[in-house]
């Protein structure tokens, strides 16, 4: 056998559920067989990836609790390989898979897209955050306010369920709140202010507001279309608040 | 290379190390932790490496593939290498995945002429690449190969004859494929070449009795204190490292561990100058 078809079988026999013996394993002269030989990686390559979704979904697993977590995590660990150099990017699909297995629980895949998205947030890209005092330079010299962007780190997600609600729950080790649908669905912010990943819900006007810096608009022009968009609000008022806020949560970049 | 004791960073022991000067003469980094857009990780990395002299250990560069070794990896990796300017730079004597996967273990070679001239194409290929020499690590392992036509020593030895990298000798791991395989472990010390070895690294591991698992996540036992005093024996002055992957303790403890390695090395070594 040569080298590529011995490591295609050798893959093959770690990534089939039940583990089979192989013909080109040499018969060991001591103590175990073969096929135990052969389930000592089989076993390894699954408890690993299954502790490294524990590790990125914790939120997830304390909520569904070991037993049913390992069960959801065992079965995305057959169905979805890993292709990651970095053993801490597995289960990019998980919160989709949790999704199609718990049809009827949406709020636990909502909880894994947090896990998900704040881990990512952890180790995303850096950006140098504008502060309160660059703006205040910037306005002081008349430049452009066209160039600003949201960190990278940042994303939006939308939840419908009251997902937040369970989460500072596990956070604060009490028992979560029974599921329910909310009655409008919410946006959630998150993103890395510092080190540390954050999230917080956004109104309507905000998310709008958001939406429109990450498609490139520059303040002036998201000032001007929320000025469109909601007549009936004070746009100065409002939007030079979540101004602040964005500067203060260092959500702004150049 | 001069003689010299470190520790594998790991992110319970960074403010330990930022805080306070500890008594290891550098770090080893898994690369990649750090092969990551930003963040924290890269952060402490920076903030540690200031002060500490660190290389680079690897996990996933498949070293033994087929397919051979993945270029987008490679360019991750020596970014990195840029980034921290390590001293040497290791992975292991392995393969983790082909056809696009990644198994996420450092899976066993046969010894064959095959997999040696596979080895040594993505030795060379990965050499040229990074512009230094690479090091690798031995594995522990669990099966053996029909295919196999040389020794572990024997095959690392070719490797390193022909491409001139250098060896991380895993004291730990020649441990425990000698208890899982019946061969002797002082054979493969003694059969590797003087000139080759860069680095040790000293583990622990669980004995199951019938068979040993290489978990890294146990204080070293004495029989591999005895197998790295045979190795200093043959080899001399080696840099040497404790590497705790898992049940990680507080660094105190592991600066302790460390603390018997240099004891052992000087009884060892002094012994050895007085004979």
């Amino acid at each position: 056998m040569n080298l590529s078809e011995l490591q295609t079988d050798f893959q093959n026999i770690l990534l089939d559920a039940k583990c089979r013996n192989a013909d080109w394993v040499a018969e060991p002269q001591q103590n175990l067989s073969s096929q135990q030989r052969l389930t000592i990686y089989h076993n390894a390559y699954r408890i690993r990836l299954i502790d490294t979704l524990y590790d990125t979904f914790e939120h997830t697993a304390n909520y569904l609790g070991g037993e049913w977590f390992d069960k959801l995590a065992a079965s995305y660990v057959q169905n979805f390989p890993s292709s990651h150099a970095n053993l801490g990017q597995y289960g990019k699909g998980f919160s989709e898979h949790l999704a199609q297995q718990l049809p009827n629980d949406l709020e636990v895949a909502e909880l894994a897209h947090m896990d998900w998205t704040l881990r990512r947030a952890f180790d995303g890209a850096d950006a140098t955050a504008l502060t309160q005092q660059d703006l205040q330079q910037l306005v002081a010299t008349g430049a452009e306010f066209s160039h600003f962007q949201p960190v990278p780190t940042l994303s939006l997600s939308t939840q419908q369920f009251n997902t937040l609600d369970i989460w500072h729950a596990i956070n604060q080790e009490k028992v979560p709140p029974i599921a329910e649908r909310l009655a409008q669905p919410v946006t959630i912010l998150m993103w890395r202010k510092g080190h540390s990943p954050h999230f917080r819900s956004l109104s309507a006007i905000e998310t709008t507001a958001i939406n429109y810096l990450r498609q490139g608009q520059g303040l002036e022009a998201i000032g001007e279309a929320l000025n469109q968009d909601y007549p009936e609000t004070d746009i100065v008022a409002e939007f030079g608040g979540m101004i602040a806020r964005w500067l203060d949560d260092e959500l702004l970049t150049r | 290379m001069t003689f010299s004791f470190g520790l594998g960073l790991r992110t319970q022991h960074y403010h330990d190390f930022i805080d306070a000067p500890q008594p290891v003469d550098w770090l080893e980094v898994i690369s990649e932790n750090y092969m990551v857009d930003g963040g924290k990780p890269l952060a402490m990395l920076d903030k540690i490496r200031a002060n500490y002299p660190m290389v680079m250990h690897g996990v996933s560069m498949s070293i033994g593939s087929l397919n051979g070794v993945d270029k987008e990896y490679l360019k991750k990796l020596k970014a990195l290498e840029q980034r921290i300017q390590p001293m040497w730079m290791s992975d292991h004597l392995c393969w983790t995945g082909v056809h696009g996967r990644n198994l996420h273990d450092l899976l066993p070679l046969p010894f064959s002429s095959e997999a040696l001239q596979v080895v040594k194409r993505n030795v060379e290929q990965v050499q040229d690449y990074l512009q230094r020499p690479l090091v690798l690590e031995n594995v522990s392992s669990y099966v053996e190969f029909k295919d196999s036509e040389m020794t572990e020593w024997e095959f690392l030895t070719e490797v390193c004859q022909a491409t001139g990298c250098k060896l991380l000798l895993d004291i730990n791991n020649i441990y425990v494929s000698a208890f899982n395989h019946g061969f002797s472990a002082t054979d493969f010390i003694e059969g590797v070449p003087l000139n080759s070895v860069a680095q040790f690294h000293l583990a622990g591991h669980q004995n199951n009795g019938v068979h040993i698992i290489d978990t890294h996540d146990h204080p070293v036992c004495d029989d591999v204190w005895t197998l790295y005093r045979k190795a200093l024996l043959r080899f001399g002055y080696i840099p040497t490292m404790i590497e705790r992957d898992d049940n990680i303790p507080a660094l105190n403890e592991l600066l302790l561990e460390l603390d018997q390695a240099r004891a052992i090395a000087d009884e060892v070594l002094n012994t050895k100058v007085a004979v």
